[in-house]
């Protein structure tokens, strides 16, 4: 474990060395939810609530979707990917660590930093400074476990996207297909109660729905009743655990391809 | 300094013995351009999605949305296709390698952005194009020459709004090195381009017309074709903006340029 920590120590490290990346970011995602606000209060046009949610709710979700945001995207698949291009992946491998838990625990070292730098100050923000309320409830005290499926979730996709590098060497045309899937299906875009009915439910059993829209949910519903968050947890942990073995396996069959020519 | 028709003669040879290496990887080519071609869909169903709840957003229906984001794709076309280098220029400063476009005998800028030519590009304005012809049918906008015409025209000037917020957002690479937060973040903004700027208010809608203006990459110029009775007198200066913008962006690419001292290696 103590090995883990100290990738994890590097990483957040790595993130204070670039502070004004952090200013941009809280800056970006403030103007971008100033911009949303001007949207859906657009597409509001007065009325109380639409599909279910009301204005001051969708915005939460839209949000704090975007807050999470910097959170959950990991960018494993680029790094995976430029560490098999440029043969440093040899420099891992070695190593007596497990490569993917070597990952995680790279991505939760700048997670670490992002939720300090970037989305704790959006959230004081939001609220003190935007007045944006928000309900409590018993979905607030699920919500910790509902982000840590995501985040799993969200850097089982990333891997295994990454991992597409030792087969081809265009992830960047996977990856950004990923990616763009992942926005619009989970709910970071638009939340998933504005999808049409047949296509919402097919997306509430898909894992890019647990990425974004069910931690979402928790916060922006908390009061609802427990019995229609501990499905919606179920399926979070059903796809954590469904993705990691999908990973690993992929991961064991996939080293299986790996030549470095020198280095 | 060489004449204008060398340097189009030299950007044609640059570009051949580009994609014939770009050619070696006809995979990625196809996989890059589904990737494209799939995010403009994906823009679409947003479009889609909103206007399964509303009738229309600030006044605009779906066709009329669809029409300007077809504008906007084609006017993003060419800094995807043309421009696409300067995604790299932070590397470039960061690695040192930059150094290398000072020793040719051309202009700085125009040696740097010919060293690449994004092919999967040429999808987004394909789609763009199809897409603009059909809204265009659906509303019924008559085609005269003159039209025809004024599309170019605009076009014109709103990839050049286009160009120049991203070519600047990169050059902030000369100062802060890791350019990418500032070029994530003129990303996210040109993404709004294609929504109706009257939905903002007050300060945004200042700051989307004047100061970083999305405004002009579809919404403003997309009104000339949509509804001519509503153009506000500032469209008309919309070639004025882009020439003025990338003549902005140009300055700051030779202030950064000779502001660079490169790594010492």
């Amino acid at each position: 474990m103590r090995r883990y920590l100290a990738v994890l120590r590097g990483t957040a490290m790595v993130g204070l060395v670039y502070r004004f990346g952090y200013f941009f970011a809280i800056l970006g995602n403030l103007l971008y939810i100033g911009i949303v606000y001007f949207l859906w209060r657009s597409i509001y046009q007065g009325r109380d609530t639409l599909r279910g949610l009301t204005f001051n709710e969708t915005m939460v979700y839209i949000a704090l979707g975007s807050t999470i945001f910097f959170l959950l995207k990991t960018y494993s698949d680029w790094i995976i990917h430029f560490e098999i291009r440029e043969g440093i992946i040899a420099t891992y491998l070695i190593k007596p660590m497990d490569f993917q838990t070597y990952a995680l625990f790279a991505v939760l070292g700048s997670t670490i930093m992002n939720i300090f730098a970037i989305s704790i100050p959006t959230v004081l923000f939001m609220i003190f400074v935007l007045k944006v309320s928000f309900a409590t409830g018993i979905g607030l005290a699920l919500f910790p476990l509902s982000f840590i499926f995501a985040l799993v979730i969200s850097f089982c996709i990333d891997f295994f996207v990454g991992l597409m590098g030792f087969y081809s060497e265009s992830v960047w045309g996977i990856s950004y297909v990923k990616e763009v899937i992942l926005m619009f299906s989970s709910g970071a875009l638009i939340p998933l109660q504005f999808f049409p009915d047949g296509i919402r439910e097919i997306l509430l059993w898909l894992p890019f729905q647990a990425v974004f829209h069910t931690p979402l949910m928790m916060v922006t519903k908390p009061k609802l009743e427990l019995d229609t968050f501990i499905p919606m947890l179920g399926i979070q942990a059903f796809w954590a655990i469904a993705l990691i073995i999908l990973t690993r396996l992929f991961y064991h069959q996939a080293i299986k391809v790996l030549r470095i020519s020198g280095g | 300094m060489q004449s204008l028709r060398d340097y189009i003669r030299l950007y044609f040879i640059i570009e051949a013995q580009y994609i014939k290496a770009r050619m070696q990887y006809r995979a990625d080519f196809i996989i890059s351009s589904i990737g494209m071609f799939f995010t403009s869909l994906v823009t679409l169903s947003v479009f889609w999605v909103i206007f399964d709840s509303v009738p229309d957003l600030a006044g605009w229906t779906l066709t009329e949305m669809v029409f300007i984001y077809a504008f906007y794709m084609l006017a993003i076309s060419p800094m995807q296709i043309l421009f696409d280098h300067f995604w790299q220029l932070r590397f470039h400063i960061q690695q040192g390698t930059f150094l290398k476009y000072y020793f040719r005998p051309l202009n700085m800028m125009f040696y740097y952005t010919s060293e690449m030519f994004d092919l999967k590009g040429l999808i987004q304005l394909v789609t763009g194009l199809i897409l603009l012809i059909y809204a265009a049918s659906q509303l019924h906008v008559d085609w005269t020459l003159s039209r025809i015409a004024l599309l170019i025209m605009t076009l014109f000037s709103a990839s050049l709004v286009q160009i120049s917020m991203i070519v600047s957002a990169a050059c902030a690479a000369f100062w802060i090195i890791d350019s990418y937060p500032v070029l994530g973040l003129a990303w996210k903004l040109r993404e709004f381009s294609p929504y109706p700027m009257t939905i903002f208010d007050g300060a945004f809608r200042f700051a989307f017309t004047y100061l970083i203006p999305i405004g002009f990459v579809a919404f403003y110029p997309s009104q000339l074709f949509l509804r001519p009775n509503e153009v506000s007198s500032i469209v008309y200066f919309s070639p004025l903006i882009g020439i003025g913008l990338f003549a902005f962006t140009y300055w700051i690419w030779t202030k950064g340029v000779n502001s660079y001292t490169g790594t010492g290696s």
